[in-house]
């Protein structure tokens, strides 16, 4: 048996899976095949089986086999162990979790014993990696897309060849609704995991152009409500700081409707609940519009799940109204006609462009798969053409 | 249930003492484990419950019939209806939404409406393993390899969950009687589990995850703005990283399996060591390979035949094959590219016998060259398995033609270390695993304690947060 990190794991030494091995096709049946490996050397033999002597079959692996209950003893010593070094990042993924009983028991077990894994300074070897306390997944801070100003050899688009509109500026600010290969128009994407799908689909989009220069800031399992778990206000200002962006999208809160944590808590969907998301909603068109840039807020889709859409009904009305009271800059857009039925219901189909039927969600009924993220993608792209943006 | 979660490690505590406290009463442990596998399926979806049954019943009454007839052509008809059954529920599950989008667009161009529904059928976790598992059951029996089980050790067989999820796809004539008789109690094989687990979190949590994020997830993302060396080492980090997602979760199946007294057959063997496409697939995945083989590429003539029919069975075999992986075009040409490739090597082997040439002979030049190309044809093949649909992949290919003279930050020191030192582990000779594993099993308790925790504490702290899903989970 070979070891693909010293480590893949069988018991069939030798055994060939591969096609055309067993010529017998006589009553469909293969004969057993007892042939050596193609590449058959010592590495290839499996470590159960070399060391089994054929007169009495006992292993001569050189392993001490052990009974069942030492070695749940061995497990359980070994688990705790681990829990017990790794307790305060437990307890701080036990904190940052949705609100609910679940939270509550992870908290109650892991929380003494993080204290006295801190108080006795063994939480410093985990402390020491930086990594107690790391960030969820997604893009991992900025991805950009599309031509670097000053450098690109690309061709203007076809909008702004037909303007007549010279593919590089000199002294004039460039404006940013005709923008060129040498000073492409900086749009950022920011959104928790449906808004990943999507931006994915309009990076590339974008970048496709050659006059625009997208960035892409997606983290799944994130929203506005829990800011103890990833800080999308301090997230954003970064991201500004970092791409002065002229078009900022966004298309975030499929993980918003939940408690905003307390104490007290306050209980999601209430008045005083609907008052502080509006307050995050705000603030969060505030900074990305804080250097004068576009705002494009893509609202969310109908979802399969009838709670979670009504939910995201909610949400979207919330946001429609702050964005009336910020536009502009601020233009929201809504996916429930685009992604959903005429009525504005769930489906996983509709018809893009080029009249082709197009599966727009993945089965767990949230999600965009590839076409659903492009559908939505284009439309972002119509509002920026219609907004006068010559890409 | 994932296994890399505290949900599951309090699951297998409990699943391991139940195994071991009923193991003398056959009975009731067939019972437990039965219960016990269908709350850790159930974790997902409880309805999905009711889909493992109902392909249970299918193929444990379907497998009687067969084996009660008499007659031989009543027994082949009994099969095939029973196979045909259990493929109807996959076909259902997994292809009805890519058939019908597929259909309804070629009718609406033809003019001719759209003659089937449009519905979005969610696709239940490990439908295309336990149907494999299914036929293996009901096929063996029709071959006269395998003599009907019982219902409950049959139960157990299809149910079992350290193989439910994502395999390895287990033959009934090598679980059910590891099933039937009692396993020893005081003989576990414990080092070499423990080291499975251990190294196939290593493998899953640290190395596919960092992979994923550092290289292959921003270039698939956004392949125009990525170099040519970063298009590369996608590729070949895709490589590393399915391979370290799969056999890792392989690993810690068989691992745990170990823990309960029962032994897996073999899923992977250092596949890119392989010199062939088809030394490649003896080593991939090789319990579907097998299945493929023995399930569909012979019973269609294998290379029995010509040469045309050989190559006709193998195109078949691989595009089924690469269509099992998924309902979408990309897996159809991946597995259609291993289909050519094989078949040209296939061509070239025969004409060199009919012309009566000697074998070449082997040099390390040669090996070395055949292992590189190999590799290099794998991972074209990876780049269409892993993208969304075609025009990603001519995007990420293309970088290979256009991205050259541009910076790559992404191909940092550690990247190259982590894809470069992955690759050539696989010629680390097992022998010394397994001398390291024995001398792990020497050590005193408290040794082996702290080693275990440390390993663990290591993997979790270099680790992301929420760890994704297997990708074969999706299969």
């Amino acid at each position: 048996m070979g070891m693909g990190m010293g480590m893949d794991a069988g018991m069939d030494a030798g055994t060939d899976a591969g096609m055309e091995m067993d010529t017998d096709t006589d009553a469909g049946v293969p004969a057993p095949s007892t042939a050596p490996p193609t590449v058959g050397r010592e590495r290839d033999v499996d470590p159960d089986t070399a060391w089994v002597t054929a007169e009495d079959g006992r292993p001569r692996d050189g392993r001490v086999r052990l009974p069942w209950t030492r070695v749940l003893l061995l497990g359980v010593l070994a688990f705790a162990l681990w829990f017990f070094l790794f307790a305060p990042t437990l307890e701080h993924n036990a904190q940052v979790s949705p609100v609910g009983t679940r939270r509550t028991i992870s908290l109650d077990i892991t929380r003494p014993i993080a204290a006295l894994s801190r108080a006795l300074q063994l939480s410093r070897i985990v402390s020491v990696t930086g990594r107690e306390n790391d960030q969820p997944g997604g893009t991992d801070g900025l991805i950009i897309s599309g031509p670097r100003p000053g450098t690109s050899k690309q061709q203007p688009s076809i909008a702004t060849r037909q303007l007549g509109v010279p593919a590089t500026t000199t002294t004039v600010p460039p404006n940013p609704k005709l923008p060129t290969a040498a000073t492409p128009l900086r749009v950022l994407i920011v959104g928790d995991s449906i808004g990943l799908d999507m931006g994915g689909a309009l990076q590339s989009d974008l970048a496709g152009t050659g006059i625009v220069n997208a960035a892409l800031d997606g983290r799944e399992s994130t929203g506005l409500t829990r800011p103890d778990y990833f800080n999308w206000p301090a997230e954003l200002a970064n991201d500004i700081k970092a791409d002065s962006p002229q078009v900022v999208v966004v298309m975030i809160g499929a993980n918003d409707a939940q408690d905003f944590l307390g104490p007290p808590d306050t209980p999601y969907a209430s008045p005083a609940w609907n008052g502080l998301y509006t307050q995050r909603v705000s603030q969060f068109m505030q900074i990305a519009s804080s250097t004068h840039a576009n705002v494009i807020w893509v609202g969310m889709p109908p979802m399969q799940n009838p709670t979670l859409s009504g939910q995201m009904v909610d949400l979207n009305t919330i946001v429609k109204q702050q964005a009336a009271a910020f536009k502009p800059p601020v233009t929201f857009i809504d996916t429930d006609k685009s992604l959903g039925t005429p009525t504005g219901g769930y489906t996983a189909f509709t018809t893009n462009a080029a009249g082709q039927i197009v599966n727009t969600r993945t089965p767990d009924g949230t999600h965009l798969t590839p076409g659903g993220s492009q559908v939505v993608a284009q439309q972002v792209i119509a509002e920026l053409v219609s907004q006068g943006y010559h890409i | 249930m994932l296994f890399p979660t505290i949900d599951f490690a309090i699951f297998f505590a409990v699943a391991f003492t139940v195994n071991w406290l009923l193991n003398p009463y056959a009975g009731p442990w067939k019972l437990a484990m039965i219960g016990l596998s269908y709350v850790f399926y159930g974790w997902v979806g409880w309805s999905y419950c009711l889909l493992l049954f109902a392909t249970t019943a299918v193929a444990f009454v379907g497998g009687n019939v067969t084996a009660s007839m008499r007659n031989d052509r009543a027994r082949r008809t009994t099969m095939i209806v029973t196979v045909a059954a259990l493929l109807g529920i996959l076909g259902w599950f997994k292809y009805y939404g890519f058939v019908s989008v597929n259909l309804d667009n070629v009718t609406r161009t033809l003019g001719m409406g759209q003659p089937v529904p449009l519905l979005q059928v969610a696709l239940p976790i490990a439908i295309s393993f336990f149907t494999f598992m299914a036929i293996i059951y009901v096929i063996d029996i029709y071959r006269r390899k395998l003599e009907p089980a019982k219902p409950l050790d049959f139960a157990v067989y299809l149910s079992f969950f350290p193989h439910l999820l994502a395999g390895p796809i287990v033959r009934g004539t090598e679980l059910l009687p590891q099933i039937r008789r009692r396993r020893d109690p005081d003989n576990i094989d414990y080092s070499r589990a423990f080291w499975l687990i251990l190294a196939g979190l290593f493998k899953k949590v640290v190395i596919s995850s960092y992979v994923s994020a550092n290289i292959v997830q921003p270039v698939f993302t956004s392949p125009s703005q990525h170099s040519a060396p970063e298009a590369i080492f996608a590729a070949w980090g895709y490589a590393v990283q399915i391979y370290c997602d799969f056999s890792g979760y392989t690993d810690i199946a068989i691992g745990l399996a170990l823990l309960l007294g029962f032994r897996f057959p073999q899923n992977f063997n250092a596949p890119y060591t392989a010199r062939t496409l088809q030394d490649f697939w003896r080593r991939w995945h090789m319990t579907l390979s097998r299945w493929l083989r023995d399930y569909l590429y012979i019973p269609l003539g294998g290379n029995a035949g010509n040469g045309v029919t050989t190559v006709r069975n193998i195109m078949i075999t691989m595009v089924l094959g690469g269509l099992w992986h998924g309902a979408a075009w990309t897996f159809v040409i991946w597995g259609a590219l291993h289909g050519v490739g094989q078949s040209v090597g296939h061509i070239r082997r025969t004409v060199r016998e009919r012309k009566g040439l000697p074998p070449v002979a082997d040099g390390p030049v040669r090996i070395w060259v055949q292992r590189f190309l190999t590799f290099q044809f794998v991972c074209l093949g990876w780049v269409f398995f892993n993208a969304t649909g075609v025009s990603q992949v001519l995007d990420v290919l293309g970088r290979l033609f256009s991205g050259w003279g541009e910076p790559s930050p992404l191909v940092t020191p550690l990247l190259v270390l982590v894809v470069v030192g992955t690759l050539l582990s696989q010629f680390v000779p097992p022998i010394s695993v397994s001398r390291l594993q024995a001398g792990f099993s020497r050590l005193h308790t408290a040794w082996q304690v702290g080693l275990l925790g440390f390993a663990l504490l290591g993997i979790t702290t270099f680790g992301p947060v929420g760890v994704a899903p297997f990708i074969y989970y999706r299969f």
